[in-house]
């Protein structure tokens, strides 16, 4: 213990590190009572914080792992009221009526598509037909909303192989469908039977059911190649829209930004698409640093409690190390090193107890609930070292804190008060 | 009882050649506690201890004896008059000076040892210096162990306070208190926690302390046989200091047996 002190402790500081670090060794309950006050706050930061961020994660994850990150259409036209077409001089008044749907073609994908993947953070561009359209066998046509696409750079957009049940979707011929469990249920079908689908623009054509996919989500789209889908919803080699996936989902909203430059196009982020999952992710962290702050300060207020009992119990020793000449600041040190001391303990354990609980919670699996699926983490907990780092540091912060007003007050007392 | 002077005890040394140097002197000296009653304590005192000289103060409970300790060691200010120790007015200083001074030039022994649990008994006697350096040198811990050797506990060096008896944890204290070689030495009451015979070692000690080094010993005591055997006696009463012979405190004493 002494060798290093001499070694990494600088001669003046010396006898307060030491006088700190008896303290804590001769301590007993009162030093493993604020170890634990640290190491608790520590650990309760550790285990929301690897919670809600893991939750946000997974939650992201999931949405954004099926969805295009930005989604490349031909832009609406503005509604013009009708005085500003004419040139005033007769009496008009103008409503603006809701929009008819009408076929828009990004006739020059091919360019749109080139351009779109040379940029930054782009990880796969689809060239895609979508609309509605009527499906149906025998009886009854039921209303689903289809994709033509690739199926290779489809499965990249929105990945249809993965949630497979049965089939296939890469490799999908032309006159093949992939279709919803949901839908083939209400259908009555399985793989390798024929269905009849009906566009809006009245085309029609009959598939072979290639696949069957679930995602648990609700009815899904179905999906036909491309050329398959121009034909069905008369586009001719034109595509409606170009999807793109980016490897961060997080820059969606430059990469959509530099292609609306780039580009005579509308290109929607799907944050822009979805601000209120943005909004509810923001709340959730914001409730995730509250909670972590407010377990810091009890166990800031814990730790000046337990000081506070300690510099009270020790004023004599006060008393007799200042009348031998110690000054003021040097006896300030001492309890404040002594908090530093408990602090880097404490936290330390704290990390060591919470990132062990955080594992041990990831071990546990939900039941399955859905055919096919494979078993998910009932806490999606994440170890993110930032916050583990954080967590440290806001902890060390606060217990130091918390030592300076019992710090204070012994350094304040005098030594004929306290040794009468 | 000494008049008060004017000029300095470095002149008066000097006028004095062959007398020891004055290393402790108060000029008027006054302590009022100030509370809802203020109690005056110390009306003006004035007198000189001198190197070597070992002296003992005496007088009644509540007559002060320990105030007057406390500002020799500039642990409390005066409400007037000054403490003039080895040449430095102390009410000139400030805190962190007063600190300074005291690791310098004084050492305090208490009626408890005041050792800390958490330090051997070495480290203890070296507490004074670790506090103004940082640590204490191979000389320091050279000199100190011998010290403790010389008031027998060279057996006991690495042991706590808990691990010893009282006499031996006040034997430690009086290693303490000369660890920083100080110009005086203050001891309230160093025996009066302890039974007689380890009381007489711990003065026997120290009466060999101040005569090998010369340090002056200031000692208040309730203990007659000791008052008896110290270089001079002050007697404290009404808030004055006067200076009386051992014959003086022997008839004293004598007076109070029925």
């Amino acid at each position: 213990m002494n060798v290093l002190l001499r070694t990494f402790v600088p001669r003046r500081f010396r006898f307060e590190t030491q006088l700190a670090l008896r303290h804590l060794l001769s301590g007993g309950g009162q030093t493993v009572l604020t170890v634990s006050a640290v190491a608790a706050g520590v650990i309760i930061v550790i285990f929301i914080t690897s919670l809600i961020f893991g939750l946000q994660d997974r939650l992201t994850e999931l949405l954004t792992d099926a969805i295009p990150h930005v989604t490349i259409t031909v832009e609406e036209p503005e509604p013009r009221p009708l005085a500003r077409i004419t040139d005033g001089s007769e009496l008009s008044s103008s409503r603006i009526e809701q929009q008819a749907p009408q076929l828009k073609f990004i006739d020059n994908w091919p360019h749109v598509v080139e351009t779109v993947r040379a940029l930054p953070n782009v990880r796969a561009v689809a060239p895609v037909v979508s609309g509605q359209a009527f499906v149906s066998k025998g009886a009854n046509p039921i209303g689903t909303a289809v994709v033509g696409a690739d199926p290779d750079l489809q499965n990249v957009i929105t990945p249809v192989t993965k949630d497979l049940i049965s089939g296939k979707y890469l490799g999908l011929r032309s006159d093949e469908i992939v279709i919803d469990a949901e839908l083939a249920e209400d259908l009555d079908v399985t793989t390798g039977e024929r269905i009849r689908v009906t566009s809006g623009t009245n085309a029609s054509d009959s598939f072979t059911v290639a696949g069957i996919y679930s995602r648990g989500q609700g009815r899904g789209s179905a999906y036909v190649t491309l050329r398959t889908g121009q034909s069905l919803f008369g586009y001719g080699t034109s595509v409606n829209v170009v999807y793109v996936k980016l490897i961060n989902i997080y820059e969606a909203d430059s990469v959509a930004d530099r292609i609306m430059a780039l580009l005579p196009y509308e290109a929607k982020s799907w944050t822009r698409e979805f601000p209120q999952f943005l909004s509810s992710l923001q709340v959730q962290t914001a409730s995730a640093y509250l909670i972590s702050a407010f377990s810091l300060i009890a166990s800031g207020f814990a730790i000046a409690a337990v000081l506070i009992v300690s510099v009270l119990q020790k004023s004599k020793q006060i008393g007799i190390l200042k009348s031998m000449g110690t000054r003021r600041r040097q006896i300030l040190r001492v309890f404040i090193l002594e908090g530093l001391g408990v602090a880097i303990v404490g936290s330390l354990l704290g990390l060591v107890v919470g990132v062990t609980i955080v594992l041990l919670l990831s071990l546990f699996d939900q039941p399955v609930t859905r055919i096919g699926q494979t078993p998910e983490q009932l806490f999606p907990v994440r170890i993110l070292p930032f916050y583990l780092g954080l967590a440290m540091i806001a902890a060390i912060i606060s217990t130091v804190v918390a030592a300076v007003l019992p710090a204070r007050r012994a350094a304040k007392m005098n030594p004929v008060d306290v040794m009468r | 009882m000494t008049s008060a002077s004017f000029i300095t005890s470095d002149e008066e040394t000097r006028m004095n050649k062959g007398l020891p140097p004055v290393v402790v002197e108060t000029r008027s000296l006054r302590k009022t506690y100030f509370g809802k009653i203020d109690v005056p304590v110390l009306f003006g005192v004035d007198f000189r201890i001198r190197k070597e000289e070992f002296v003992a103060i005496v007088g009644q409970s509540g007559s002060g004896k320990s105030t007057l300790l406390n500002l020799l060691g500039a642990l409390d200010t005066p409400t007037g008059g000054t403490v003039i120790i080895n040449g430095v007015d102390i009410s000139t200083l400030d805190e962190d000076e007063l600190a300074y001074f005291r690791s310098d030039q004084v050492g305090f022994i208490f009626q408890f040892h005041y050792l800390l649990d958490e330090f051997s008994c070495l480290e203890n006697a070296l507490l004074p210096i670790t506090i103004r350096h940082g640590d204490a040198s191979e000389e320091d811990q050279a000199r100190v162990i011998e010290l403790l050797r010389r008031v027998g506990l060279g057996s006991r060096i690495h042991h706590r306070p808990e691990e010893m008896s009282g006499g031996e944890n006040q034997r430690c204290a009086i290693v303490r208190a000369l660890a920083n070689a100080p110009k005086i030495v203050l001891a309230d009451e160093p025996t009066g926690n302890l039974d007689s015979r380890s009381g007489q070692e711990v003065f026997r000690l120290m009466r060999e302390m101040n005569r090998e080094s010369g340090v002056a010993f200031v000692m208040i005591t309730h203990d007659d046989r000791l008052a008896q055997a110290a270089d001079r006696i002050l007697l404290i009463e009404d808030g004055l200091v006067h200076e009386i012979s051992k014959e003086e405190h022997r008839k004293r004493v004598a007076s109070l047996v029925p």
